[in-house]
C-alpha cells in the first residue's frame, strides 16, 4: 500500500507533466512538419533531434518536481507522524518513493517519444525505432542524475517551494559551468549527453556509434550516490 | 494480558542545544490500565511520546515500548505493529478520500476490525467518499480515531485526542477508552483537559520542562495530597512546617495554608503544638495538585 500512496501523491504531478510534454511535443512535431519542405527524410531526423532537446529540458523540468515529496514535505504538511507510526522502516517508505519517482521518469521518456514515432508517422514520415530507444536510454540515465538530486535536496531541504528553486538553481548552474568549461563538456555536461550532442552525426542527422554505456553507467551511479545518501539523511532525521 | 511494564524509561534524555526537552526521564507505564501524561505546553509530553515511537532519537538514555528497544528498527517495527497511535495534530494524508485512508491504514495491521471500523464510521458519520482535506476539524480528529479504534492494539497512545471534538465526541471518547481499558488494552493519553483524566485515569504522570514530577496512582494522589488551612492566635515562623511532604505554604497575616503531598498528619499534630485556634483539612482535587506541583517546579 505504500506503492498506492506513493502513486496518489505523485499521480497529480504525473498525469499533468505527461499530458503537456505529449501535447508540446506532438504539437511541435505536428507543426513543423507543415512548416519543412518534404523532401527528405534527413530532415526528419533533424527535427527529432531538435524535438528531442524540447522534451529533455520537460522532462527535467518534470523529474525535479517528481523527487521532490517524501517525509521532509510530510513533515511539513504535518503527516510525517502518521506515516512514520506505520510498521514499516524508513528505508522502505523512502525506497518506494523513489522507486516510483524513477518508473514515472521513464514512462515521461518513453510515451512522449511513442507520440514523436506516432506523430511523425501520422505526417507519412518514418523514424528508425532503434534512433528512438538511442534517445530514451540517453534521456533516463542522464537524466536520473537530476531526479536523484531532487530526492536528496527535498531530504535536506524543507519547504515546498524552496527545494525545487534550490533544484533548478543547481541544474541551470551546473550546466552553465559544464557547457563553459571545455575540459569539462565532454565528460560532465548532462545537457550534451541527454540530448545526443555528442553522438549526433551531422551528415545523416542521426545518433551514430555505439551507445556509451560507460557515461550512462557512470550518471547511473552519480545518480545512485546521491539517492543512498537522500536515504541515509532521511534515516538520521528527526521528525 | 501482558506482564511488567508496557513502557519503561530509564534516564531518558533529549536536548535540543542546551534545552533539555526531556531530562532524565525514569517512567514506567504499568499494562493494562489507563495512564494519563499530564503537563503544560512545551513540558515534554509529545517529545517524550515522538522518541518512544522512534520518531527523534535520544540524546541519552534508554527506554522500551511493549518490551522493543527504542532505536531498534527492527524491534522497533515489531513494536509500532502493536502500538495503535494518535498525533497531536491527528495528521491525515489529505489527498486521499475517507475510505482510501481506512484501507490504507488497515492494510499494516493484522489486528485490523473491519467490523469496529465500519461501525465508528456509521456512529462518527463520516462521509466514505470525502476527500480528507475537505472534512472539518472535528471529522478529522474522529477519523485519526477511528484509525486507532477499529483495532486491537496492546497498547494506545493518544497525544491530546479530545482536541478538536465537541462535548458528545469527547463523551464518546472517554467512554472509548475506559471500555479499550476494560478489555485489556493499555492506554497511555496526553492531556491538558484535567477533568477528561480525573475521570478516567487510573495513573497519572506530570511532567514539567522535561521532568517527571509526579508518577503516582489517581487513588493515590487524592488520598495524599492534602491542603491544610490553620488560623494561629500569633503567627508562627514557616520553618516550623518545613518536613517532608509539605510542597508550599502560604502566610496571610493569622492564617497558614499548607499543601502538602504526605505527612499531613504530622502538619495537623505540629499546628496543635504551636496553639493553632483552627485547623482545616481539605482533600486536593487533581487540578490544584497539577497546578501546585508546576508551580512548584
Amino acid at each position: 500500500m505504500l506503492w498506492y500512496k506513493a502513486w496518489l501523491e505523485t499521480r497529480g504531478r504525473f498525469l499533468v507533466s505527461l499530458c503537456a510534454i505529449s501535447i508540446i511535443i506532438a504539437f511541435f512535431v505536428h507543426h513543423a512538419e507543415h512548416v519543412i519542405t518534404p523532401e527528405p527524410k534527413r530532415e526528419t531526423y533533424f527535427l527529432l533531434f531538435f524535438v528531442h532537446h524540447y522534451l529533455a529540458g520537460l522532462w527535467i523540468l518534470s523529474v525535479v518536481l517528481l523527487g521532490m515529496g517524501g517525509l521532509l514535505r510530510e513533515r511539513a504538511i504535518g503527516t510525517s507522524s502518521l506515516t512514520l507510526a506505520l510498521p514499516v522502516s524508513r528505508t522502505r517508505v523512502v525506497g518506494v518513493q523513489i522507486a516510483l519517482g524513477i518508473l514515472e521518469a521513464i514512462l515521461l521518456a518513453v510515451l512522449p517519444w511513442s507520440v514523436i514515432l506516432f506523430t511523425t508517422d501520422l505526417a507519412g514520415r518514418t523514424f528508425p525505432a532503434s534512433q528512438a530507444v538511442f534517445y530514451i536510454l540517453l534521456l533516463i540515465s542522464g537524466g536520473l542524475v537530476y531526479f536523484a538530486l531532487a530526492v536528496l535536496i527535498s531530504s535536506l531541504i524543507e519547504g515546498e517551494y524552496t527545494a525545487p528553486a534550490v533544484v533548478y538553481g543547481l541544474v541551470v548552474l551546473s550546466g552553465i559551468i559544464f557547457s563553459s568549461v571545455d575540459s569539462l563538456r565532454p565528460y560532465a555536461d548532462l545537457w550534451r549527453f541527454m540530448g545526443g550532442d555528442n553522438y549526433f552525426n551531422h551528415v545523416t542527422y542521426l545518433l551514430s556509434g555505439p551507445f556509451p554505456w560507460f557515461g550512462a553507467l557512470t550518471a547511473l551511479v552519480v545518480a545512485a550516490l546521491m539517492l543512498l545518501a537522500s536515504v541515509a539523511v532521511i534515516q538520521k532525521r528527526e521528525f | 494480558m501482558i506482564d511488567g511494564p508496557v513502557i519503561q524509561t530509564r534516564s531518558l534524555t533529549k536536548s535540543y542545544g542546551r534545552l533539555d526537552a526531556v531530562r532524565d526521564l525514569d517512567l514506567s507505564v504499568g499494562a493494562n490500565r489507563i495512564t494519563a501524561f499530564l503537563g503544560r505546553n512545551g513540558a515534554g509530553k509529545s517529545t517524550t511520546i515522538k522518541l518512544l515511537l522512534g520518531m527523534i532519537h535520544a540524546t541519552s538514555g534508554d527506554a522500551s515500548v511493549l518490551g522493543a528497544r527504542i532505536g531498534e528498527s527492527k524491534e522497533s517495527r515489531e513494536m509500532l505493529r502493536r502500538v495503535a497511535y494518535v498525533a497531536e495534530n491527528k495528521p491525515l494524508y489529505p489527498y486521499m478520500t475517507v475510505a482510501q485512508m481506512i484501507r490504507f491504514v488497515s492494510s499494516f495491521y493484522p489486528d485490523w476490525r473491519p467490523d469496529a471500523a465500519e461501525r465508528l464510521m456509521k456512529e462518527y458519520e463520516l462521509p466514505a467518499d470525502r476527500k480528507v482535506k475537505s472534512l472539518s476539524k472535528g471529522m478529522r480528529t474522529k477519523l485519526a480515531l477511528l484509525l486507532a479504534f477499529a483495532r486491537r492494539p496492546d497498547l494506545l497512545i493518544l497525544d491530546e485526542p479530545s482536541e478538536g471534538l465537541d462535548p458528545v465526541g469527547i463523551e464518546h471518547l472517554l467512554q472509548h477508552l475506559v471500555a479499550q481499558s476494560a478489555d485489556g488494552i493499555s492506554v497511555f493519553f496526553s492531556s491538558h483537559q484535567i477533568a477528561e483524566v480525573e475521570r478516567i485515569a487510573d495513573h497519572v504522570c506530570i511532567l514539567d520542562k522535561g521532568r517527571l514530577l509526579v508518577d503516582a496512582s489517581l487513588d493515590d494522589l487524592r488520598e495524599s495530597y492534602r491542603r491544610i488551612d490553620l488560623v494561629f492566635p500569633s503567627i508562627p515562623l514557616e520553618h516550623e512546617f518545613r518536613m517532608a511532604g509539605v510542597e508550599r505554604i502560604e502566610t496571610s497575616g493569622r492564617q497558614i495554608r499548607i499543601f502538602s503531598s504526605r505527612n499531613s498528619r504530622t502538619v495537623v499534630q505540629r499546628a496543635y503544638e504551636l496553639n493553632a485556634v483552627s485547623v482545616e483539612v481539605t482533600p486536593v482535587a487533581l487540578r490544584d495538585i497539577f497546578l501546585e506541583t508546576v508551580r512548584e517546579n
